[in-house]
């Protein structure tokens, strides 16, 4: 039987088309596809680098996570962290793979809620050269984000529902932080204690309360 | 560098935070200095207290320090403090549903947390599944309508002592004794009433122009067309639901009797600055619209010191103007002397028209169950019932004390059998009324022995010896061979454990087997407690769809959950029936 396919798009006119239960994988796929809606309509990701890497990791999964029809995987658990049974998963349980994945996974997300956010910043960024962005063969997250995007994206940003997918970034990066100790953030979103044993201490006994 | 959530600003951070759960929040908080500041910020606080917790005590005054600046108010503490409460109530929830000793001191411990307790009680009333969902849901249904009684109890005895409640809230009361009315307090009421209010005046714009006469049938007119008064026709006049104020208003075919007509059109009419009262003309309650000093309802001056003479109307039936001497006529056909006829044709008080409507709701009920289906009434009639008995206890105190030891016993019974959370406002609000009588002993000794006996775990009974013989189990469903009703067994006796005189009124020695064969406690569909014997009962299997709702909804009482199975309920009596 053939598996759901769904086409994924960038502003500047990418398509990719990979297996549903595949994309899936990406937290943040995953709730644009049930947030905005299964319209069968292409999945839109601002940028085409991204298109890219998302491209790259999909097809250099290792085969010990597939499936003999590559169409779903063979964990029962997918390597969402925002999953509903809240389960404190320690980020050393996730396979090198997965870690990939969710890195580059978080970098997105986080440009796709700064980008969404900011109205203002697609207005500047509409004068940018294109050719620019184009010209990227690989991500540099170094740069500042609004070197990514060219007038096309002003244009992908007019059909897209800016809020919704703001909404959609904000509750994945919420999802990603239920049910996690402290700990367990740090390391997923590489934070780093700045904390004073003292401080930190203290800060513990004030939120005492919230623990079950 | 990597982009990171650290390298989000603030407000993006805070949007994350509004769609997490608080106890993200305060993880987060102990992650660094930089999320530690973001996480207390007394905005997030705030929504944080706005999206989990929609009714709040009165002490807290919430409405008001939602409006203040976040920063004045400690936000977080306040969040703390109503999940600390939270957690209370769930705690305490649990252990009434744990064991059936010792519950009246967490009845009370649960009300004590007033409002803020609501919450709680109300997402456990609602719960859909879980291995005790059936008596979840009818324990937090049972201390959410106490809840709800212990605001509305407190009105009637102010108009007891004679202070001045308005006709809606006196009225409003005997919403918050029904769990279908959908009212919790006054504030909601009140509510609704504005919205009719506001409807009205912005489609009459010109309304103060009028005379004072117009005005009166201008709004009688506009509350029948907007079917706010009166009954649809084709429906049954004393429906129970027709008794309600609170349940008139939300209803989509606002039906109501004449007297709640009545009440829906003075409150408007108050509000627009007619000075209209209910009146107290017996039948069918009218209104009585008095003129502003010094003018008659034309408008006209009048001159002398005579004032202008009133008008009445019936809102129930629509804008037209009950002459006075078709009424006064009336009158004197049955009867009424001159100081009758005044008096019918004066304002009623408000509690004289608390007791009237108790008076209908009793009616009603008769005629609900001579007339209907039992089932179909959308108004528990039990709960209507027991609204209409504290009302007429509290109120016609005084006046005729025969009819107050009447009332007493009703009271007592129904509290006793369905509402033994209410122990406190019957300590509070009923002994009182019997200082110095004969009946202050009984009552005391009475709730002395309901809490003597709540304290004391239950006897158990095991199935070993003469309990081997017993047939059937506590959970199970049968129909009565001769009465042919539905009931679920709650528990059981070898044999007869009922007294000599209730034997012999029952005629048991008449029974096949008499009185030396089991005998049950059982739970009937029409919500009463019965003693059957074993000859009696014929099992039955039916799935949890074919039984009444008015039997699944109290099944709570003794019963977790419904076993598709074994087709019986599951015992939550276990700590008496513990082999059931």
């Amino acid at each position: 039987m053939a598996t759901p396919q769904i086409t994924l798009t960038s502003s500047d006119g990418v398509d990719v088309t990979v297996e549903r239960t595949v994309a899936e994988r990406s937290v943040l796929i995953k709730n644009m596809l049930e947030d905005l809606g299964d319209s069968g309509e292409a999945i839109p990701i601002p940028n085409v680098s991204y298109l890219h890497a998302i491209q790259k990791l999909l097809s250099t999964r290792p085969s010990s996570a597939r499936s003999s029809s590559g169409a779903s995987t063979t964990r029962t658990t997918p390597p969402t962290a925002g999953d509903e049974d809240d389960n404190r998963r320690k980020t050393s349980d996730i396979e090198e793979w997965d870690q990939k994945f969710m890195q580059v996974d978080q970098e997105m997300l986080f440009e796709i809620i700064l980008v969404s956010n900011s109205d203002a910043c697609l207005v500047a960024t509409a004068t940018a050269p294109a050719a620019k962005v184009k010209a990227k063969a690989k991500i540099n997250p170094t740069q500042p984000f609004t070197n990514h995007f060219s007038s096309s994206s002003l244009q992908a940003a007019n059909y897209l529902d800016i809020k919704a997918l703001l909404d959609v970034g904000c509750k994945t990066v919420a999802n990603m932080i239920k049910g996690k100790s402290p700990e367990e953030i740090r390391k997923t979103f590489n934070i780093q204690n700045d904390f004073t044993p003292e401080e930190e201490d203290q800060i513990r006994r004030e939120n005492e309360w919230a623990e079950e | 560098m990597i982009l990171s959530l650290n390298q989000l600003p603030e407000e993006i951070l805070h949007s994350i935070l509004c769609h997490s759960h608080p106890r993200s929040a305060t993880a987060l908080q102990q992650t660094s200095c930089r999320f530690g500041d973001v996480t207390k910020r007394p905005l997030l606080w705030r929504h944080y207290c706005r999206t989990y917790y929609k009714f709040w005590d009165r002490r807290h005054d919430i409405h008001r320090k939602f409006i203040l600046p976040a920063s004045s108010v400690d936000w977080k503490a306040l969040f703390i403090l109503r999940y600390q409460i939270d957690g209370s109530v769930t705690q305490l929830l649990d252990s009434i549903l744990a064991s059936q000793a010792g519950r009246i001191e967490k009845f009370r411990a649960v009300i004590e947390f007033g409002y803020d307790a609501k919450d709680t009680l109300l997402r456990n009333s609602q719960v859909q599944d879980g291995e005790d969902h059936l008596a979840r849901r009818y324990y937090a249904r049972a201390l959410l309508t106490c809840l709800h009684r212990s605001i509305a109890v407190p009105e009637w005895d102010k108009l007891r002592r004679g202070e001045t409640v308005s006709l809606d809230r006196a009225l409003g009361a005997f919403d918050l004794f029904i769990p279908e009315s959908g009212y919790g307090d006054f504030d909601e009421l009140e509510h609704a009433m504005a919205q009719v209010v506001h409807q009205f005046t912005t489609s009459h714009p010109d309304f103060d122009d009028q005379s004072p006469r117009a005005k009166a049938l201008e709004l009688a007119s506009w509350l029948r067309a907007n079917d706010l008064t009166g009954i649809e026709s084709g429906r049954e006049y004393h429906s129970l639901e027709h008794n309600f104020l609170g349940m008139a208003l939300n209803s989509p075919g606002h039906n109501s009797l004449p007297l709640i007509s009545a009440v829906i059109y003075c409150h408007v009419a108050q509000a627009l600055g007619i000075d209209a009262h209910p009146c107290g003309f017996p039948f069918h309650v009218h209104v009585i619209v008095t003129p502003q000093t010094g003018f008659d309802m034309d408008g006209n001056k009048v001159t002398g010191t005579e004032p202008g003479s009133p008008m009445y109307l019936d809102p129930f039936r629509g804008a037209r103007e009950t002459p006075v001497s078709d009424l006064r006529q009336q009158l004197i056909f049955l009867g009424a002397s001159e100081t009758e006829q005044s008096e019918f044709l004066g304002e009623s008080l408000p509690s004289e028209v608390v007791l009237r409507c108790s008076k209908n709701i009793v009616n009603s009920i008769h005629s609900a169950t001579r007339q209907f289906d039992f089932h179909a009434t959308p108004v528990d009639i039990v709960s209507a019932k027991y609204a209409a008995s504290w009302s007429s206890m509290l109120l016609s105190a005084d006046s005729r004390p025969m009819d107050l030891r009447h009332q007493l016993s009703l009271l007592m019974e129904l509290f006793a059998t369905d509402f033994p959370s209410d122990i406190f406002l019957v300590e509070q609000y009923v002994v009182p009324l019997f200082n110095g009588l004969l009946e202050h002993e009984h009552i005391l000794e009475s709730l002395h022995v309901m809490r003597a006996v709540d304290e004391i775990p239950k006897q158990i009974h095991r199935r070993t010896g003469e309990n081997r013989a017993v047939r059937y189990k506590v959970g199970q469903v049968f129909q009565h061979r001769r009465y042919h009703y539905r009931a679920i067994i709650t528990g059981w006796d070898s044999e007869c454990g009922a007294g000599e005189q209730w034997m012999r009124r029952m005629g048991i020695d008449r029974l096949q087997a008499g009185r030396h064969q089991s005998f049950y406690h059982v739970l009937v569909e029409d919500r009463s407690v019965r003693y059957v014997a074993e000859e009696n009962i014929s099992l039955i299997l039916p799935d949890i769809e074919d039984l009444p709702s008015s039997l699944t909804s109290i099944a709570g009482k003794h019963f977790k959950r419904w076993d598709r199975v074994a087709q019986a309920f599951i015992s939550n009596v276990r700590d008496e029936y513990p082999d059931d």
